[in-house]
């Protein structure tokens, strides 16, 4: 690499970023202007919008139903409160309340406390959401503690006794942090979350020009046949969103300190002269550095991917989702920096600013987080590279999406990945939208009707507007006879060797408590035995089968069988939305995925997957049986030594099972 | 010199299959020559430059620019070439003499020489007016000689131009094919494609006929005409794709 080409590259892109009257605005003006406005405007308004509330007044019906001195005391009390006006309720006071006419309804009521004293009840109708009447209810409620004060000074007066008794204990506490820290704690909340926000922003802006914006523009091939290598071009353009994006943060950071210090010395707190130290500053862009470089390398990625700076800004959106919810663990008080936690991304920076903020950070921490954000920095730097090493990716331009229409109106060759991730996309949304509910309503039936009417019956219809057959398609063909006697040999043992898996997964892991309940109730429905087996094992062997061994490994099938049955594995664990599971229903899918495209008939997976479902049902029905409590070790847990004669028996099965089907290879090819 | 070896650029479908897009390709250039690349629209020409210009790799077969493999060397290769297309954009915020400085800077020449060479190109295409202009606001002939002198800047002893008239009006046009003998004259090796018979006919001393990535013809515009019995260019070319596909037939037939 020839470093002075990376300079001249860099200096010519950062030349041209700042020439952009956009990125100029969003990364170096917008922050100048934004928070000024935003903090000292905002509590111009506050303050205001407060007095104006007070100004306006309220109206408040009363109902008396006490009528003593000390209630009429109590009421002429609160009509002292200037602007509001008291009315005796009539009968449409819910009416009044209700059209917002009057803001709240007090109502007076007594009782009789234990030593013959009368106690008075006053219950304050307001509504929390109106800014008005919660104004009201803080007002009144203030003015009746104050005369409940007065009240209780006068009768021990009367009794004889000094007033001060009241004071007896005086409780203060005494704040040790200094104004510094104070300031700290209020920004380490949330100033993490603007700060990462704010970095990612600045780069995505100029991270959409630099690949994306030079396709859109067709000055890519320009700099391509310079003599210039792919290589320096990624460098000197990765240093420009690196450095425009800490220039933007440095700005940021300024801005937020400056309006802050402003807003305290303007609102009269005890923290004139609290700022943010210039120590904080520089450990913060130190750490800082690595995620701007993380993020630069990413949406560099992203940038070379497009084809244009929208599509570049479209694929930025989820990751600024997913970056945004990260940062926002700054919020949440309970969570403290840890070893951990300063291994993942976004997270780490998040929390050590929050812990240099009260200057109670460790330099382990601050170390870790640098480590680790490195380290994935040098894997995206190498993705990006390696993207702009991909002549297919870097020169794809608009033209390219208009051959690919041409191909999706072809009926053959509608089976493609894309295709294939759109199917599954809209299954799994009717599954969760519709499904859920009618499982909801009755369990059973709607166990039943999802797999009928969610998963297998699309799989047909879609076949029919193709003008396909099924069986070929689907791969709906009579096994042989030997092959087929081996499917139990397999379909058990693996089954016991998941749960084991499942089992050890949840001593370490422990599944919540709830998620066991549920997953109980599909053993204890209200049905006899051949019912439960029916809809807990017949209709998702055969229905989930048809989409899952059928027709979805006909989307990836461009990638060869292994990657094939890795994919279609992959969706049928993501399929079963369950997080707790999903390994263990991974491994069967890719099982039940080998037994389909190796034998080239789906019927072993139907089957398959029909004894392994139906298998936990007989279990926990037969658990009392003596031949089952010889391998569980309670209701729920099997023996972990299981697992060997499980494997063994797997292992034998599966090589007969291999050599059975030596001809499998032609099958999946042909079609 | 550009010497091509049966060159070959394969693209993957989306259904898997595979486009070969430059089949088999071979043909040279030499020095102060000026060699046509012919054929319509979708041919392979462009993809045929792109790999000349190692902005694609070559999935088979290879190629030398001024005596530097196109696979091994591509550093090489792109700092004796200069390269000019309609796909070849300028950066619009640049100012027209810090863009030319820009890729003086990448060709590794000093800052002088830069100067020297852009004055006495400005002053041959006339720039000197609009030297200090952002190119956004440039008329699209103004674009077209910056982009002639952003190619020609390190004075590269290749020059291939992709289409390099498409898409202007006359007089813009005029520029790029003085410009084209003007290389010749300088003793360059001047590759350049188009789909205009009448461009091929005035500028070309060699046309290399290309068709769906195949080379159908090569030779002179008296050897062609010679050997196809036409004056035309058009009916030249016709008869050799009319040739082509029934060749194509003929291999049908006999699957």
């Amino acid at each position: 690499m020839n470093f002075r080409k990376v300079m001249i590259v860099f200096r010519k892109e950062l030349m041209e970023v700042l020439r952009d009257k956009r990125t100029l605005f969003t990364t170096l003006l917008l922050p100048v202007i934004l928070y000024p406005v935003l903090i000292i405007g905002f509590n111009a308004i506050m303050t205001r919008q407060t007095g104006v509330l007070e100004e306006r007044g309220a109206t408040v019906a009363i109902i008396d139903s006490v009528n003593t001195q000390i209630s009429s005391r109590l009421i002429a009390g609160l009509e002292e409160i200037p602007n509001f006006s008291f009315i005796p309720a009539g009968d449409d006071v819910q009416g009044l309340y209700d059209a917002k006419e009057i803001q709240s309804v007090v109502t007076l009521k007594d009782s009789l406390a234990g030593d013959g004293l009368i106690k008075y009840h006053i219950y304050i109708q307001y509504d929390a959401a109106n800014e008005r009447s919660n104004m009201t209810y803080g007002k009144i409620f203030d003015v009746l503690e104050d005369i409940e004060t007065e009240l209780i000074s006068d009768q021990l007066q009367i009794s004889g006794i000094s007033p001060e008794l009241m004071n007896m204990v005086d409780v203060r506490g005494r704040d040790t942090a200094d104004s510094q820290k104070k300031m700290g704690m209020i920004l380490g909340m949330f100033l993490p979350y603007i700060m990462i926000i704010m970095l990612f922003t600045g780069a995505s802006v100029v991270a959409a020009d630099l690949v994306a914006g030079e396709k859109e523009r067709k000055t890519l091939e320009t700099l391509l046949v310079a003599s210039v290598g792919r290589l320096e071009i990624v460098i000197g353009k990765f240093l420009t969103i690196i450095t425009l994006s800490m220039l933007n943060l440095i700005v940021n950071l300024f801005s937020i300190s400056f309006s802050l210090r402003f807003m305290l010395s303007q609102s009269g707190l005890d923290m004139a002269g609290a700022g943010m130290p210039i120590k904080a500053i520089l450990i913060l862009l130190a750490a800082m550095l690595p995620l701007a470089t993380l993020f630069a390398a990413i949406l560099l990625s992203i940038s070379t991917f497009s084809r244009n700076m929208k599509e570049a800004r479209t694929y930025e959106s989820p990751l600024m989702m997913v970056s945004m919810i990260m940062a926002m663990i700054s919020f949440l008080p309970a969570i403290e920096m840890n070893s951990l936690m300063a291994m993942i991304p976004i997270v780490n920076i998040s929390l050590l600013f929050k812990a240099v903020m009260v200057n109670e950070y460790q330099v382990s921490h601050l170390m870790i987080t640098i480590l680790s954000t490195v380290v994935l920095v040098i894997i995206a730097i190498w993705g990006s590279i390696k993207l702009f090493n991909n002549e297919g990716v870097l020169m794809r331009s608009d033209d390219d999406s208009s051959s690919l229409k041409g191909i999706k109106k072809n009926r053959a060759n509608f089976f493609t990945p894309y295709n294939g991730m759109v199917y599954f996309t809209l299954a799994l949304l009717l599954l969760y939208y519709v499904a859920s509910r009618w499982q909801m309503q009755d369990l059973a039936r709607g166990l039943v009707m999802t797999q009928v009417i969610v998963i297998a019956l699309p799989v047909f219809i879609l076949l029919k507007v193709l003008k396909m057959k099924a069986a070929p398609v689907l791969r709906i063909t009579m096994p042989r006879l030997k092959e087929l006697i081996l499917i139990p040999f397999i379909a058990i043992p693996a089954t016991v060797i998941v749960a084991i898996l499942a089992q050890f997964i949840n001593s370490i892991y422990p599944f919540p408590e709830h998620y066991l309940e549920s997953l109980g109730k599909l053993f204890e429905m209200n049905l006899p035995l051949w019912g439960s087996f029916l809809v807990v094992a017949v209709a998702p062997g055969f229905c989930e089968e048809l989409l899952f061994r059928g027709l979805f490994p006909r989307f990836f099938q461009k990638y060869g069988m292994k990657v094939n049955i890795v994919i279609t594995a992959l969706l049928f664990a993501a399929f079963h939305l369950d997080p707790f599971r999903f390994v263990p229903v991974f491994l069967l899918g890719a099982l039940l995925g080998y037994l389909t495209l190796r034998s080239g008939s789906i019927i072993h997976s139907m089957i398959a997957h029909t004894i392994n479902n139906g298998l936990a049902l007989l279990i926990s029905v037969f658990s009392g049986s003596q031949i089952i409590k010889l391998v569980m070790m309670d209701s729920e847990n099997l023996h972990y030594w299981v697992v060997i004669p499980a494997a063994i028996i797997l292992f034998l099965a599966l090589r007969a099972f291999h050599r059975f089907t030596e001809r499998g290879e032609e099958i999946c090819a042909e079609s | 010199m550009i010497s091509v070896q049966n060159l070959v650029k394969e693209f993957p479908k989306k259904d898997g299959s595979k486009f070969y897009a430059v089949d088999d390709v071979s043909f040279t250039a030499n020095d102060n020559e000026i060699v046509c690349l012919l054929g319509v629209n979708g041919a392979g020409k462009t993809t045929t430059m792109r790999v000349l210009s190692t902005v694609f790799q070559p999935s088979g077969g290879t190629a030398t620019i001024h005596g530097w493999d196109i696979r091994k060397d591509p550093d090489k290769v792109r700092e004796n070439l200069g390269f000019l297309s309609g796909d070849t954009g300028l950066y619009n915020r640049l100012r027209v003499h810090e863009f030319i400085r820009y890729f003086g800077r990448l060709y590794s020449m000093v800052d002088k020489d830069i100067t020297q060479r852009m004055d006495e190109m400005a002053e041959l295409l006339d720039m000197k007016d609009f030297m200090d202009k952002k190119i956004e606001f440039l008329s699209t002939g103004m674009k077209q000689k910056v982009s002639i002198v952003r190619s020609i800047i390190h004075d590269p002893p290749v020059m291939i131009l992709d289409e390099p008239t498409s898409g202007l009006d006359i007089l813009t046009a005029r520029n790029i094919i003085s410009f084209i003998r003007s290389c010749k004259e300088r003793g360059k090796c001047v590759l350049f494609s188009t789909h205009i018979m009448r461009e091929a006919e005035r500028l070309a001393d060699r046309i290399v006929m290309i068709h769906k990535g195949k080379i159908l013809a090569e030779g002179s515009l008296d050897l062609l005409r010679e050997e196809t019995g036409q004056m035309d260019l058009d009916d030249i070319f016709v008869h050799y794709v009319n040739l082509f596909s029934d060749e194509v037939e003929v291999q049908a037939h006999e699957f």
